[in-house]
């Protein structure tokens, strides 16, 4: 990360305080790839995350502008900005799967339904770990956390049929996609198509957390299991299991297919000042 | 000068208009609606924006968002809806977001009545958010001009104290109609002792500094100045921190910047109290009205009485309550708040009545002043009504 550090993060945040074995740092450097191979500066983006580990390890790592917000109200901030910022500049957040799928799930839906143009980066380390490993809602049923020392009781929005990636196209979001932690180039060509796309986007992370959900849920803290369980996942071979199972890559674009959010509201603003008649 | 005879909400738009509001997002709710659909209507043809939020969380998030991109903000709500501001209330405080909050009270507790006055946010508007170490600014009309010039000096409060600040009226006077006027230019706008403050951003890299100095401007994003705000305890460069040191620093900063300069915000009406009469009425907002009514009756029947009318509530002006007289609380709610305010600045106890969603009659309070000259105690509130 070294070139990529020295060139977009403040030494004063790198390294982070991640803990060793987390893969929020590989999630880091892919959006940091992406926004070097799309020729972005740090003058022309703006980096808001929200709370939880992914949250609070990537807040004001960037050497250009930064905000956080509350947890799961950053894609409302975000609202607000998006509409103040001239339309050059970049929103991106990096945020948890408790904030964008749990506690700001209205939000990020209305976020997309508007269209509003930023790029969501969820880091999903399948549950919440910055406080201990309590489940969350991609946790597959029936694991072990923290909060759920007999397994939990609840299917998560990646089982059973349902995908959260499918509410959030139905809900029109305008580019989606899913990778884990450990894709390389396939997964920065994600985020770089996810920064191009001027309405919402949003690119699905799943990285492991050694420390909580390896540890209780995996029942192991050796990195090379962990990893291979959370490869499996996107394996053919993890098609024949019960739990979660994803293909990797784009499973939405509809870039360009309808008008971001704010560009249409000032556009509209300024038909109703030279047509004043418009309006009752 | 333009002269309108419209509502409060409508008053209360106008204002914003004129600071040079660029967003305004809320959510439908009585009493409070009429400022978002005049927003909806007025705001884009002065070139601001008109976001409908989800919910009263997102409304002021998006003013949050709106502010940090460098537009100046506002959002209008009642009861049910305030309460659900506290989580951004929060971040405007700490991150020291310069915005305006419009609180039409209704009555309460929850939904209540919709189309009834209340006075019950009284004291969460001086603690709307959790989490202690801080100081709010909130203001309180009684009449559709003043929601109009009060709403244009909250823009200007936030920008200079760069903070929420809060427009606590009540239903009465944002859905009463009364005439009021407008400035038209900007000598008629000095006329009426009115300016606007332009929106300005911090040029970095101290974005929180360590001081209690006035006219600190806000943070702006986008402008590439390597800006840091959030949710966190910030270092002065705008770093997330865990040092107790730093968050007594940013604390102080919170409360002395407001503290220090009380002078720009403290604002009362005081009506007959040259001969230190021996009962002084107290109130804010709607009751205000009735209270200097009942206290021109009571002196034209030689009853020693005057008033106070809080103009601003928070900070609350301590100062104005070291009289020797009784003094005697009316307030739009029965359990009593303001009351319990000026006990503990008098530092005795206070005489009190208190209604539900309706103003108590002249005659009441005269009877009422009548009695605590007697030396005699008001009956309690939770007694029947006395036959007006």
């Amino acid at each position: 990360m070294d070139h990529l550090a020295e060139k977009y993060l403040r030494p004063r945040k790198i390294p982070s305080s991640a803990c060793s074995g987390c893969g929020l740092g590989q999630v880091h450097k892919k959006i940091l790839l992406a926004v070097e191979q799309s020729g972005i500066g740090t003058a022309d983006l703006v980096w808001g995350t929200g709370i939880g580990c992914s949250g609070r390890q990537t807040f004001n790592t960037w050497k250009g502008d930064n905000f956080a917000g509350t947890h799961g109200r950053v894609y409302a901030m975000a609202v607000g900005l998006r509409v103040a910022l001239p339309e050059e500049k970049k929103i991106l957040l990096t945020v948890g799967d408790g904030d964008a799928f749990g506690i700001g799930l209205s939000h990020l839906l209305h976020c997309a339904r508007r269209n509003v143009g930023v790029t969501v980066i969820v880091a999903d380390n399948f549950g919440y770990q910055s406080t201990g490993g309590q489940y969350g809602y991609t946790t597959p049923h029936g694991f072990v956390t923290d909060s759920s020392p007999y397994g939990t009781d609840e299917p998560g929005w990646l089982q059973g049929g349902v995908d959260i990636l499918d509410i959030l196209k139905s809900a029109g979001a305008t580019f989606l996609a899913r990778h884990s932690s450990f894709e390389g180039q396939k997964a920065v060509d994600s985020v770089k198509k996810a920064l191009d796309n001027k309405g919402f986007s949003l690119v699905h992370f799943i990285y492991p957390c050694v420390t909580h959900f390896g540890a209780v849920g995996l029942k192991s803290t050796d990195n090379g299991e962990i990893v291979r369980w959370f490869e499996k996942l996107f394996s053919t071979e993890g098609k024949s299991g019960s739990g979660p199972h994803f293909s990797s890559g784009i499973t939405h674009d509809a870039a360009g297919s309808r008008p971001e959010f704010a560009a249409a509201l000032k556009a509209r603003t300024r038909k109703i000042r030279e047509e004043p008649h418009v309006q009752a | 000068m333009r002269t309108f005879f419209d509502t409060g909400n409508a008053a209360i738009v106008e204002a914003a208009v004129l600071s040079g509001c660029g967003v305004f997002s809320g959510y439908p709710i009585t009493p409070a609606t009429e400022i978002a659909e005049n927003m909806s209507r007025r705001l884009p043809l002065a070139g601001g924006f008109y976001i409908q939020a989800e919910d009263e969380t997102a409304a002021l998030h998006i003013c949050i968002g709106g502010a940090l991109g460098g537009l100046k903000t506002m959002t209008a709500t009642s009861g049910p809806g305030y309460v659900l501001y506290a989580d951004p209330y929060g971040w405007a405080i700490s991150g020291e977001v310069p915005l305006v909050i419009v609180n039409a009270q209704r009555v309460g507790p929850v939904s209540g009545i919709t189309g009834a006055p209340g006075q019950g946010e009284f004291y969460l508007s001086r603690y709307p958010t959790h989490g202690g170490n801080f100081e709010t600014v909130v203001l309180a009309p009684n009449s559709v001009q003043e929601a109009f010039t009060m709403t244009m000096e909250a823009f200007n409060l936030a920008e200079r104290f760069r903070t929420p600040v809060t427009i606590l009226a009540d239903q009465l006077v944002t859905d009463g109609y009364e005439s009021f006027t407008v400035p038209e230019n900007e000598e008629e706008l000095r006329a009426l002792g009115l300016e606007v403050i332009p929106r300005r951003a911090h040029p970095g890299p101290d974005f929180y500094p360590a001081c209690d100095a006035l006219d600190v401007p806000p943070v702006v994003l986008g402008l590439g100045l390597g800006a840091a705000c959030s949710d966190w305890t910030p270092t002065a460069e705008g770093y997330d921190t865990e040092d107790t040191a730093e968050q007594m620093r940013h604390a102080r900063r919170l409360i002395y910047k407001i503290l220090a300069h009380r002078d720009l915000v403290d604002r009362s009406e005081l009506h007959a109290l040259e001969d230190d009469p021996d009962v002084v009425l107290v109130s804010y907002g709607s009751p205000s009205r009735v209270v200097l009514g009942a206290v021109k009756e009571a002196r034209r029947q030689d009853l020693s009485a005057g008033c106070i009318r809080l103009k601003s509530l928070w900070p609350f002006q301590d100062e104005l309550f070291r009289r020797k007289a009784e003094y005697f609380v009316v307030e739009l709610n029965v359990e009593g708040q303001l009351v319990r305010e000026v006990e503990r600045a008098s530092r005795r106890p206070a005489h009190f009545m208190g209604l539900c969603g309706e103003l108590p009659s002249s005659a009441e309070l005269v009877r009422a002043i009548r009695r605590i000259l007697r030396g005699e105690a008001l009956p309690p509130a939770t007694d029947e009504r006395e036959i007006r």
